[in-house]
């Protein structure tokens, strides 16, 4: 999962779409994810996701991705299974568990519904700059700058906290404490002592942050502009009608 | 101690360091000096395992990096990061220190001698909030933490960084007693002054290759590795070199002193 929310630099036709496009082509395929109650629309959503990928030429980060949230998805799938009750039975266990066929259905769909809404929002994240997020925010969806900054700061610190907890667990690693062991849950307990330098290193880069920005003026800033203007294309046009068509097939399928 | 054979390493297609071939021996004190990018850094990083070389071997203390892990190569090799806060994990100064050694050490009794011990040498008060300290006690808590579990092996990744001069000679003279007592210390540093003072063999490295490996005096006068690499030698050694050949190899103040002294009384 390493660099995964930073910005891949690139020149595709994906990159090129208008920020605001590649926004709601994010958040409708999001929204079709959670409308459709079919496992094969939410395996064309993922499906599609990785076409997405692929045009930008972010294939393998996309499959990083995707592993990820399949990996989390067998905890949830684990979970889910043994909760629902309800449909026949097709497997019987000790200790009064069972598996129903609904509840088989209900969590594969859980799962792969978590993978084709997440994908989209991390891909949008990785294919636009950030400053083009924050001007398409203020410029088109006239959100006060005041709060653009701050959710578009919050996201560009993900990665930040990444390399730092990363930087971390080398420390940690280099004077003993054995974050290379292949125990999960050892190692989910190494990790809660780190939590310490890592919020510590946190609350001193946004203090360091928001310092900066008020003395280069922040506050001063009176009009909602930009100097960058954001059009739209005719392939803006495109994908977000295939995005809104994307939608109206997973409300007909459900 | 430790030996660097046909070591090739790099981050998916960019070639970082390119067949690199060394040893240094028990008790050494070795500076490692490059510009910035030349790959000291990510050297400084195959030495415990915290990178693996893309080909040829890492023997550190009879153990191949390859295969060992790095929590058990810090049993023999002690790592000093650039920036203290990355390992300072703990809410005082005594449990910090006991942390590192808990990995490694399982008689209470031993790690409350060891923690004493060390507080003692480096001057430190156990119940203090090491987060509250000044950046120069925050590198002195790191380094206490590290010499607690008595490595063979130093490795300092520019340990002075950011700190004063007062801070700056307290560092260095910790390491230079170690490195007295017989461990080898492996220093990244840009400060070619404390490089003079202190190490004995200096290893320049440029563009992922070793331009030099001397002694430090062969080092500082060579003006041709020095500019290769963006160095400057310090300025009494350029004052040496200017004064004639007479004056050659001195790289401290102490010597040139002597040498004054030595010529006005002959």
């Amino acid at each position: 999962m390493k660099g995964i929310l930073e910005y891949s630099q690139g020149e595709t036709i994906i990159h090129k779409l208008n920020p605001l496009t590649k926004m709601i082509l994010a958040f409708l395929l999001c929204l079709s994810s959670f409308v459709s109650n079919n496992i094969l629309m939410a395996v064309v959503i993922i499906a599609l996701n990785i076409i997405i990928a692929y045009m930008a030429n972010i294939t393998k980060k996309a499959l990083l991705l995707l592993s990820t949230l399949l990996k989390i998805g067998v905890v949830l799938f684990l979970f889910q299974i043994f909760f629902i009750r309800t449909g026949n039975i097709i497997l019987s266990l000790p200790l009064n568990l069972y598996i129903t066929d609904m509840g088989l259905e209900f969590s594969i769909l859980l799962v792969l519904r978590l993978a084709g809404a997440t994908m989209p929002l991390v891909l949008m994240i990785t294919v636009t700059r950030m400053s083009d997020l924050t001007n398409v925010f203020v410029q088109k969806l006239h959100i006060p700058y005041k709060y653009t900054f701050a959710f578009i700061t919050a996201l560009r610190f993900i990665p930040i906290f990444e390399n730092e907890m990363n930087g971390i667990i080398e420390a940690q690693t280099a004077r003993g404490v054995e974050f290379d062991t292949k125990n999960p849950i050892k190692k989910i307990k190494l990790v809660l002592p780190l939590c310490v330098p890592l919020l510590i290193s946190s609350v001193k880069r946004i203090e360091g942050g928001a310092i900066s920005a008020e003395l280069r003026g922040f506050n001063v800033r009176q009009k909602n502009s930009g100097y960058k203007k954001y059009y739209f294309n005719i392939f803006d046009y495109l994908v977000i009608l295939l995005s809104v068509l994307m939608l109206f097939v997973s409300f007909v399928v459900a | 101690m430790i030996k660097f054979s046909n070591v090739c390493f790099a981050y998916e297609k960019t070639n970082i360091l390119d067949n690199i071939n060394f040893s240094i021996n028990k008790g050494e004190f070795v500076a490692i000096v490059g510009r910035n990018g030349a790959g000291k850094t990510t050297l400084m990083k195959l030495f415990n395992g915290l990178l693996k070389p893309t080909s040829g071997n890492v023997n550190i203390a009879n153990l191949d990096t390859k295969i060992s892990k790095t929590s058990e190569l810090a049993k023999h090799v002690g790592f000093l990061f650039q920036n203290p806060d990355r390992q300072i994990c703990q809410n005082t100064v005594k449990a910090e220190i006991a942390f590192g050694l808990k990995c490694v050490l399982t008689d209470k009794g031993e790690i409350e001698k060891r923690c004493k011990d060390t507080m003692a040498r480096f001057g430190l008060i156990g119940e203090k909030d090491p987060f509250s300290l000044s950046r120069g006690e925050r590198q002195k808590v790191a380094l206490a933490s590290i010499i607690a579990l008595s490595p063979k092996i130093l490795v300092l990744d520019e340990p002075t960084t950011g700190l004063d001069y007062k801070e700056c000679m307290h560092i260095m003279e910790i390491i230079n007693e170690l490195n007295q007592n017989g461990t080898t210390v492996i220093m990244v540093c840009h400060d070619m002054e404390l490089v003079a003072d202190f190490a004995q063999r200096v290893i320049v490295l440029g563009e992922g290759n070793i331009l030099a490996d001397a002694s430090c005096k062969k080092v500082m006068v060579d003006a041709d590795v020095l500019r290769s690499a963006s160095l400057a030698p310090p300025q009494i050694a350029e004052l040496a070199i200017r004064l004639g050949e007479d004056f050659e190899g001195i790289l401290t103040l102490d010597e040139m002193t002597d040498k004054i002294e030595s010529r006005c009384l002959s």
